[in-house]
């Protein structure tokens, strides 16, 4: 059973909670007067960044929860993805030449690209000794 | 629970697939193991109607390009019709409409089957950079 605070949801390690995580999402980033497109292009570099947990972190262990925060700070809509997987950055991650891509008809490994052309600022925290989570947080400007 | 269908329907010129609700990590799978099926029985020529598409993220976007170089191989393709906007924008922002034709509706695709090949011919367009595909892509109007 999810866990509903008002700014945060916690869901299982499983590609099947996520749409749930996107109606959270969708109904926050509204609340905070984000539009239409806007609340789109936030929802889908969270359904990214929760794919990759469920994926690469949790390895679909379903046993295992993740959670999403919304919250705004000066004129910014942040979000903070939290796991207990092993630690991965996505900024370390090179973003394919799409030209390249397509002319060798690659697929997969496009959903880092897509969360850093569709928000402004992406920070990644490690799990430490005082913090057992990593914690991605994904910011937008919530200036036009 | 599954918010994602599909439907499959036959016309001389092509296969049509119709997709609704949301195409994501979870579901992306069902729309692989349907034209992997396809693929399969030697069906190469594609239509995906997305009008009743909602949402799309990378891991739909992934179905695509999974088998897009062997249907045109085999002298066919995957052409893409009546996405709604907030669709095609998912696919405009990383460039795909630089190697798929996406097009207004049906009629549109069968009219580009029914000419030679019915395959985009994508060498010429793959040379632009993706910062470039404004100046070929097709979308909504």
């Amino acid at each position: 059973m999810a866990a509903f605070k008002p700014n945060r949801i916690c869901v299982p390690g499983s590609t099947s909670e996520l749409h749930r995580v996107r109606a959270f999402v969708e109904a926050r980033a509204r609340q905070c007067g984000v539009g239409e497109q806007g609340v789109y292009n936030i929802t889908l570099a969270v359904d990214e960044a929760c794919s990759n947990v469920i994926r690469h972190a949790y390895k679909h262990d379903q046993g295992r929860e993740f959670c999403v925060t919304i919250e705004i700070n000066d004129n910014e809509l942040i979000i903070e993805i939290s796991d207990s997987g092993d630690a991965f950055d996505p900024m370390t991650i090179r973003t394919p030449n799409m030209k390249e891509y397509f002319e060798n008809f690659r697929h997969g490994g496009l959903g880092i690209s897509i969360i850093r052309r569709v928000v402004d600022k992406i920070e990644y925290l490690p799990a430490s000794a005082g913090r057992p989570f990593n914690i991605l947080k994904l910011i937008k400007s919530l200036r036009d | 629970m599954s918010n994602f269908s599909i439907s499959v329907r036959n016309h001389d010129l092509a296969t049509v697939l119709h997709i609704s609700g949301f195409l994501d990590a979870h579901t992306a799978p069902q729309l692989e193991s349907r034209l992997e099926s396809l693929i399969k029985d030697g069906v190469y020529k594609l239509v995906v109607n997305f009008d009743e598409l909602d949402y799309i993220s990378s891991a739909g976007l992934g179905v695509f390009m999974v088998f897009i170089e062997e249907v045109r191989s085999n002298e066919g393709d995957i052409k893409l019709v009546q996405m709604k906007p907030k669709v095609f924008t998912v696919f405009d922002l990383l460039g795909f409409p630089m190697l798929f034709d996406i097009l207004d509706n049906e009629d549109e695709a069968f009219v580009r089957f029914s000419e030679k090949g019915g395959s985009q011919d994508s060498s010429s367009d793959a040379e632009q950079d993706v910062n470039d595909s404004s100046e070929i892509r097709r979308g909504p109007q």
